[in-house]
């Protein structure tokens, strides 16, 4: 399940599936009893893709039963729930020949499409991190004082200290395409607690850059861009506020780039040259967003 | 005194009783409110910011000029503004690279970053400038209110560089509320962000809605009478954010939000009309009831 579907279905399905979603991604830390479950999940896989693999897995061999009785010792050790991981090859091998063999000789429950290898590693994305003078990104160590402390990452998929690291391993494609990346509010928490002083907001925002350069952009936020292109301002007076400056005394318009056109005309000159208008695709012809 | 006002986008364009109050407050304290003409969006960290650095830079740095060009500081009540201003300030003033990089846009609309003021925020000067005991002084009916104080999240941090207060355990905002008889309530979680911010409430709603609930979830176990906020981008976001949490949760919030400004207003004695609060979706009058039933009770024993 991508990312985006699993954020879906999180706000669209009824509570107590939305429950069971939550600790499939190994979110749901407000509840003692599933320590251990999250647990589970981080001996059997360390990443949120071998996670879903791993469960899909088991749906596919309808070994769903299983699924159960590992539910059912959520309270107990790792190694019983290793035991469990074995039935499961156990069962999955009884059933699927195949599978047998293929998972004996690569020892992983991943496909080839979906390990991670030097070819995924982009170094001039690293790079750009680097010239932009966030150098503090590669002394991350990934202790996860970010992530612990991020008001988004308790309720979606936003994960700060894995966007660190995937951008210091040049993982380009990960980054700029994961939804996920868009959750952050830059409330600067983890910022704020890292042990190293990682500007990690200003690796957010470099990595959003590089994502809408990419094309990755949410057709509200280009709607914004276009109100400041448009009026100057993300946003623009309307009738009821005019009203109520009237009625204070304060003046219909405020003495903006809404009172004064040439000004206005300075925002949408820096705006073309700087490239922003074709970046959101806007058109100067129109006067509207294509 | 004199101050670049900068107004930004949501105080002025949605919430005028913001900014009245501020110049009518300001006009008390003999500090001078310049405009700044033809002034823009900051832009807007959440959505420029993320988009491109370069754009970004070069709007808030068009706005810099301006109040350089007025040779005062910029005061802003906008903790969105305020990051955006005093981030790319601080910026060009210490990477002269990239201030040559912006400074080649701004050649073509005439203009020049020069870097020889500062950007301020109203909280800040309030704090600093005029000092807590002549905000009290001003005070015509101590305000008998029990507040959340949200302090946003662009007004302390990145605290290496604002170095305004303690971006975990600040005191500054709560010192001010309390200057005008208000009490500021402890509540749970109180530095977290109120959700709208970093592009959030336009691309994805129902998330900035669940940061949203659970800031007003504490701040009503505290059983606050209002909410009190320094950033026009929260106070929207609970203002109609809080409708915006009924409607989705099925809650039945009603507490009652102010500005910063607005406070100051009410503790002046300035009537909800000029602080247009009918501007607002949530009904200020249980607040307002409340600081009635209190100066009744002083009149009422003399």
């Amino acid at each position: 399940m991508s990312v985006l579907e699993r954020l879906k279905a999180f706000f669209t399905r009824p509570k107590s599936e939305v429950i069971e979603n939550i600790s499939d991604n190994g979110l749901n830390q407000s509840k003692p009893m599933k320590t251990d479950d999250l647990q589970y999940k981080q001996t059997y896989s360390n990443t949120e893709e071998t996670d879903n693999y791993s469960s899909k897995k088991m749906n596919d061999s309808q070994n769903l039963n299983v699924i159960d009785s590992e539910k059912d010792s959520k309270n107990e050790n790792s190694v019983k729930e290793e035991k469990a991981e074995e039935k499961v090859e156990v069962k999955t091998n009884s059933k699927e020949a195949n599978n047998k063999k293929e998972e004996k000789d690569s020892m992983t429950l991943l496909k080839d499409n979906e390990k991670l290898t030097l070819d995924n590693v982009d170094e001039d994305f690293t790079k750009l991190f680097i010239d932009a003078g966030i150098e503090s990104l590669a002394v991350c160590f990934q202790c996860g004082t970010c992530t612990g402390g991020c008001p988004s990452g308790r309720r979606t998929p936003y994960r700060v200290r894995q966007l660190v690291r995937n951008c210091l391993m040049g993982l380009k494609d990960q980054v700029i395409s994961d939804d996920a990346l868009w959750m952050c509010t830059t409330c600067y928490t983890c910022q704020e607690r890292c042990p190293r002083e990682i500007k990690i907001v200003e690796i957010v925002k470099k990595a959003r850059n590089e994502a809408a350069k990419a094309g990755f952009m949410a057709p509200a936020h280009k709607a914004t861009g276009s109100f400041v292109i448009k009026t100057g301002h993300g946003v623009p007076i309307n009738d009821a506020t005019k009203e109520l400056r009237n009625r204070v005394g304060l003046g219909e318009l405020p003495p903006t780039t809404h009172k004064f056109p040439e000004a206005l005309k300075e925002v949408q000159t820096i705006t073309e040259i700087t490239g922003f208008d074709d970046l959101i695709g806007f058109n100067k012809k129109t006067g509207e967003l294509e | 005194m004199e101050i670049a006002y900068f107004l930004g986008c949501i105080m002025n364009n949605r919430y005028p009783g913001i900014e009245k109050a501020t110049r009518i407050l300001f006009n008390k304290l003999d500090i001078q409110l310049n405009d700044m003409e033809g002034a823009s969006c900051c832009p807007a960290p959440g959505v420029f910011g993320s988009f491109d650095k370069k754009t970004w830079a070069s709007i808030a740095a068009r706005n810099i000029t301006i109040a350089e060009d007025m040779g005062s500081d910029i005061m802003t009540e906008c903790n969105g503004c305020f990051g955006s201003l005093f981030e790319t300030n601080l910026l060009l003033k210490e990477d002269s690279e990239f201030k040559g990089e912006i400074n080649e846009v701004l050649s073509e609309v005439g203009r020049e970053f020069k870097g020889n003021i500062n950007v301020r925020h109203f909280a800040e000067v309030l704090y600093n400038d005029i000092g807590l005991d002549k905000l009290n002084e001003l005070v015509d009916k101590p305000l008998n209110l029990d507040v959340a104080v949200h302090y946003g999240c662009h007004f302390l941090r990145p605290s290496d560089e604002v170095q305004i207060d303690n971006a975990e355990k600040p005191t500054i905002l709560d010192d001010l509320v309390e200057s005008t008889g208000a009490r500021s309530i402890p509540y749970k979680d109180k530095m977290m962000c109120c959700g709208a911010g970093g592009g959030l409430r336009a691309r994805d709603i129902d998330v900035t809605l669940s940061f949203t609930k659970e800031k007003l979830d504490n701040m009503s176990d505290a059983g606050v009478d209002a909410i009190v906020n320094i950033c026009p981008f929260c106070h929207l976001q609970f203002d109609v954010g809080q409708t915006e949490v009924n409607k989705k949760y099925g809650t039945n919030y009603n507490i009652p939000v102010f500005h910063l400004a607005q406070l100051l207003g009410l503790a002046l004695g300035l009537g909800s009309d000029e602080l247009t609060l009918d501007s607002h979706l949530i009904d200020s009058a249980p607040a307002l009831a409340k600081l009635v039933e209190e100066s009744d009770k002083v009149t009422g024993g003399e």
